[in-house]
């Protein structure tokens, strides 16, 4: 403890180089652990089938192959799933967006009655378990003819994704000095006119962000889709569970979908990914 | 100014309201109701009283369940926030301090990617994947690796491992986050204080639990809210991925499962409900008890 380098502006932490290396070994270490199973489903993926049942497989296809890819394409309910799964989303995250924005805005810039308790009803939301309401929901839905349906699937997931969104716009719209708001409104603005001009699009990180967590939680889920609907009205995610199942050792094909399947997310998160950090403060770290 | 806010608040907040009433306040009365009846999932509804809490008491599958839950609700969050935080603050500050600036490892910025990939990943393509690599002959991917004259694994399908081999996914799959969520965290913790503390000789060692830990404290407190929450659901991968589904033997069953397949295969609903009260009190019960153990003085940054 007692010798500290001072030379300089330069202060090594780490003290040893040692250090350094170890910390960057443990590092590469684990993002090779974390990695390999992605690279055995692409690697799987690209595989011709007698390679991928061989009992001694490869790290590399031998004779890389597209053909995994075009049978997941042909085979039945592919497309329609990946349609309906797009559909869904789609509503999910922009009725998400609108409702969450707007119920944000009254909990961030106003006070009254009743505004904890919002708060935190919009946290005890995310911590109870979903599970437990697939049955109420079944019957809740059959009584207006929602059960398999993309409507009643959307409006399911948007109660799902809510919490997050609200509490994560919440912290971006606490993020705007209330000084702009008031010389807008001194300026003759009225409260919707502020709203929309100025918080809105201030708030724009956010709603970015806060849409690909939602998208990634609906395109991702896969059992209340697969509890309500039949297969013709699922999402690939259930594809894929079904394709496991009943195909048993069709591994290619099945790893090439998984690859299809994820692909609109992994574009998104790369989109964000700088700002994925961001999003994650304003709606965990802030509180 | 303040005329004319009311209209705004329950203008905004309508609709959300009306929907969280709806799909949850009344579908866990329901729940609740439903808990107190015989109802098989379909046709007339009967109450019972309180005899399927009685039935539950007396389940082996539920005693069972419980332990498979605790052993997640322990095990996982210790472990993924441990590792998460040691690989953040690799990330962040184990490179050293040149400049007046606290450096990641090298590569910290691909690392940060590599570590989210898995999040990406749906639970269903994840527990997919994981049944290849923890596939009980020579075909399954641990296996293939391990030496020839090596006996295959059993993993998944081995009663004393299945559980194991559950908590090892689902600690794979969620690292990524946190370590994401601590740099975050770390990220907002001025350099000053880092390098104050190692001007005065602070060892890394010192840095991390003397500095990192408690400036991050509520930021862990939440991971660790969330990750019990993960660890009382764990349906997904028990799902798809067990043999069985929560075998072999009932090796993997957790509560979530029970209440999935009581509702939808054994056409038991109102032993199903009566689960995820069970769950219900449970799973808030933990979040409190969390939240108030857990809670100190803050620290701020």
């Amino acid at each position: 403890m007692a010798r500290a380098p001072r030379d300089e502006g330069v202060v090594t932490v780490g003290r040893t180089r040692i250090g350094s290396i170890l910390a960057n070994t443990i590092g590469v270490l684990f993002a090779l652990l974390m990695l390999f199973p992605v690279y055995w489903v692409i690697n799987t993926a690209f595989k011709p089938a007698d390679e991928v049942l061989a009992l001694d497989p490869t790290f590399w296809p031998n004779h890389p192959t597209l053909a995994n890819f075009t049978s997941a394409f042909k085979a039945p309910l592919f497309l329609q799933d990946m349609l309906n799964g797009l559909i869904v989303t789609l509503l999910a995250v922009a009725g998400a967006l609108v409702v969450g924005f707007l119920a944000a805005l009254a909990i961030a810039r106003f006070s009254f009655y009743g505004r904890k308790a919002i708060i935190l009803v919009v946290l005890a939301v995310q911590l109870v378990p979903f599970l437990a309401l697939l049955i109420p929901l079944f019957l809740m839905l059959q009584t207006v003819s929602l059960t398999n349906s993309l409507i009643g699937v959307s409006i399911t997931y948007l109660v799902l994704i809510l919490p997050y969104t609200v509490w994560t716009l919440r912290g971006f719209i606490s993020g705007i000095p209330r000084e702009l708001d008031e010389a807008a409104l001194i300026d003759g603005c009225t409260r919707a006119q502020v709203f929309w001009r100025i918080i809105l699009p201030l708030t724009g990180p956010g709603l970015v962000a806060t849409s690909v967590y939602g998208f990634i939680q609906a395109w991702n889920e896969f059992i209340i889709i697969n509890t309500l609907n039949s297969p013709a009205k699922q999402n690939l995610m259930a594809w894929l569970l079904q394709n496991q199942t009943t195909r048993g050792t069709a591994w290619g094909p099945l790893m090439a979908g998984a690859i299809i399947t994820s692909i609109p997310v992994v574009i998104f998160f790369l989109i964000i990914q700088r700002n994925i950090a961001t999003g994650l403060t304003a709606g965990a770290v802030k509180g | 100014m303040r005329h004319g806010k009311y209209p705004f608040i329950i203008g905004f907040l309508v609709v959300p309201v009306a929907l969280y009433v709806t799909f949850v306040v009344a579908a866990y009365l329901q729940t609740f109701q439903l808990s107190l009846t015989s109802w098989s999932g379909l046709g007339k509804i009967e109450y019972i009283g309180f005899d399927n809490f009685v039935k539950l008491w007396h389940d082996d599958t539920f005693w069972k369940s419980i332990k498979h839950n605790l052993f997640l609700l322990i095990l996982l969050p210790i472990i993924t926030i441990a590792i998460a935080l040691v690989f953040a603050f690799l990330l962040n500050v184990g490179g050293g301090h040149k400049g007046g600036q606290s450096r990641g490892v090298w590569g910290s910025k691909v690392y940060r990617i590599i570590f989210f990939f898995p999040q990406l990943l749906a639970l269903a393509i994840v527990a997919v994947i994981f049944g290849r690599v923890f596939g009980p002959d020579k075909s399954g991917m641990l296996n293939g690796l391990f030496p020839q004259s090596w006996s295959p694994w059993l993993f998944l399908a081995d009663e004393r491992y299945a559980m194991a081999c559950i908590l090892v996914v689902l600690i794979w799959q969620a690292v990524g986050f946190y370590v994401v969520l601590f740099s975050a965290g770390m990220g907002s913790i001025s350099d000053d204080i880092y390098e104050a503390a190692a001007l005065d000789g602070a060892t890394r060692f010192t840095l991390f639990f003397r500095i990192t830990i408690p400036l991050l404290w509520s930021t862990i407190q939440v991971a660790w809210v969330y990750l019990g929450i993960a660890a009382f659901d764990a349906f997904a991968l028990v799902n798809i991925m067990t043999v069985d589904r929560g075998g072999p033997n009932g090796a993997t069953s957790v509560l979530s499962l029970m209440i999935y397949r009581n509702a939808f295969d054994f056409s038991q609903a109102g032993y199903a409900c009566a689960l995820g009260v069970v769950l219900f009190f449970l799973t808030l019960t933990f979040a409190a008890l969390t939240l108030r153990v857990t809670r100190r003085d803050s620290v701020e940054a």
